[in-house]
């Protein structure tokens, strides 16, 4: 069916997500070259990039980003292949497995702030009790601990999205490719990589970039539990974007960030667009 | 049936491992939620112990009192239901439109504006939150349930397009052609064709979108200020700062944010599921 009928039903979405987003962006960039006055200038940029901050809170989201994507995937890819094996009460664990995905962002934040608590934790006790900890650990307030702390907190909360998704590949994949695996004599773990893994490679590639986005803008977490500290550690450039904007309230500086940070992002999402319709399906 | 090792060859020491893994794995999800549950009914006294008490002595109701009774999480509580309900009111009248016409029509530049939404789903929320604030704060929409209920639009409307369009396609047109054979309207078989035999698509875009604004954090950080339209994700993290962190009742209130949303999405659990996955193994 052709005809601008199509184009007429897509309309209204688009004329609301171009005003929400589209403009949005390009207020931004105007925003980020202009003084307070309104005059053409490019020290925004410049007063942005100076301090050693705003590289610090970059590295720290890389770190981040990084390191829950290694562990959420594989946590993920794991968590999916034993959901897929047949056992008895399989339905709930499936089911139990959603929930930290489910679990609202600031409150998973809090609930693990206070399991991590350095005197009343339930972490700090019970690994002290077991001995694998000589003495409480002040997880969030020990630069040495404190992002891997926040890593493993955020992989808690992700990996069973990356489960669902890579349970429905392995659903997806035909029975007679096991079958010929089998015929040939392979053991579980090379039906994994041979067979398993190769077919599931488009979903893991899929659901690894929005992994990235997602982690790009995850500042719930961050915020909720340590608001950067300590000592700007756990600092990243989305919470140092609402910092300077709503905290010191310069707005123009804020922009000048949202679009350096912007560009970092469209260049990954240049990719996810690259790489990912085909195995989206629904792009097109 | 499909997956890797079958039962028929599973050996007796598999089916302890797999046994083990899933109770590691249970135990993993469930115990922050499990402990959440057994801090908000401790006393405060009993919270602040060392070595902490597994299970209360005196389980006690006092922290739900304090959150329902002498905090404004019940105010909360009311403002994400209308923000929330209103986000996905909005975002789900213009999908069903969006993703009808990207389903089932073929027009100049769809590719392109297919594209637009899906980058949409893919933004950074962090790089407009300030020009958002200060087109808002333009309009005087900044805290106002419509201002809100507007900037959740970004968040929920290209997902919904995005699932219902590849829910729609998997209905099959013939029926959509004979009911126009027989004179029906563009619109009237929308409404009374494609949309009821979608409505499971629907189900799950409604659960998507009302969880999505329920747990939002960030544009609620920066958009409602005020106590008249602060959702719970704020009044939480306020609570803890509001009284010196009483952990037992931001636990209560965490209760309270989270079981409805549980609840939710465990009764719709295979609907939502289907239709979230349903575009990521297709094609």
């Amino acid at each position: 069916m052709k005809g601008r009928v199509g184009f007429l039903f897509v309309l209204p979405a688009i004329l609301v997500l171009l005003a929400l987003i589209a403009y949005p962006i390009v207020y931004t960039v105007y925003l980020s070259a202009v003084d307070a006055h309104g005059n053409f200038t490019g020290k925004n940029y410049v007063n942005v990039l100076a301090p050693y901050v705003t590289r610090q809170a970059f590295f720290n989201l890389i770190y981040y980003v990084g390191g829950s994507i290694v562990f959420q995937v594989i946590l993920g890819t794991l968590t999916a292949i034993l959901l897929n094996l047949e056992f008895w009460g399989r339905s709930a664990v499936r089911s139990i497995a959603l929930i930290p995905w489910v679990v609202p962002g600031i409150v998973a934040a809090t609930t693990w702030a206070w399991m991590f608590h350095t005197e009343f934790g339930i972490i700090n006790y019970m690994l002290a009790g077991a001995h694998v900890i000589p003495a409480p650990i002040g997880w969030l307030t020990n630069p040495a601990t404190v992002m891997p702390t926040l890593i493993a907190i955020n992989v808690w909360k992700l990996f069973p999205f990356v489960a669902i998704m890579v349970l429905a590949g392995l659903q997806a994949i035909p029975a007679d490719l096991y079958e010929a695996a089998k015929v040939d004599g392979a053991s579980f773990w090379a039906e994994v990589w041979h067979v398993t893994l190769p077919q599931v490679r488009p979903v893991l590639v899929a659901v690894t970039l929005l992994l990235v986005i997602w982690g790009l803008n995850g500042i719930t977490l961050i915020y909720a539990i340590t608001q950067g500290g300590p000592a700007d550690l756990s600092l990243i450039t989305p919470i140092q974007i609402y910092q300077l904007a709503f905290v010191s309230f310069q707005f123009n500086g804020a922009a000048a960030l949202s679009v350096l940070f912007f560009i970092v992002a469209a260049i990954i999402v240049a990719v996810y667009i690259r790489v990912i319709p085909s195995n989206l399906g629904a792009a097109r | 049936m499909s997956g890797a090792g079958s039962s028929m060859r599973r050996r007796p020491e598999a089916a302890v491992l797999i046994l083990i893994l899933s109770v590691v794995l249970v135990v993993v999800c469930l115990f922050p939620f499990a402990w959440m549950a057994l801090s908000s009914i401790k006393k405060l006294p009993e919270l602040f112990t060392v070595p902490p008490h597994w299970l209360p002595n005196e389980p006690t109701l006092a922290n739900y009192w304090t959150v329902l009774f002498n905090s404004n999480i019940p105010r909360y509580f009311l403002n994400s239901c209308i923000i929330a309900g209103g986000a996905t009111g909005v975002a789900l009248i213009l999908a069903v439109f969006a993703a009808y016409g990207f389903a089932r029509f073929e027009f100049r530049g769809k590719p392109y504006l297919q594209t637009f939404v899906l980058v949409g789903q893919l933004l950074p929320t962090a790089a407009i939150i300030v020009p958002l604030f200060i087109t808002l704060r333009t309009f005087h929409l900044v805290n106002t349930y419509w201002g809100l209920i507007l900037v959740y639009t970004i968040i929920t409307l290209p997902l919904s397009v995005w699932m219902l369009s590849s829910y729609m396609r998997s209905i099959p047109a013939e029926l959509e052609e004979a009911a126009t054979i027989d004179g029906a309207s563009r619109l009237g078989v929308l409404f009374r064709i494609t949309l009821p035999l979608a409505l499971p698509g629907v189900v799950a875009v409604v659960v998507y979108s009302f969880v999505t604004c329920w747990n939002e954090f960030v544009f609620a950080l920066v958009f409602a200020q005020d106590q008249s339209v602060k959702t719970l994700p704020i009044g939480l993290s306020e609570f803890s700062t509001e009284f010196n962190t009483d952990w037992g009742g931001v636990m209560a209130a965490s209760m309270v944010m989270t079981v409805p949303v549980v609840l939710l999405f465990l009764a719709f659990q295979r609907l939502f599921v289907g239709g979230l996955t349903a575009g990521a193994t297709k094609g």
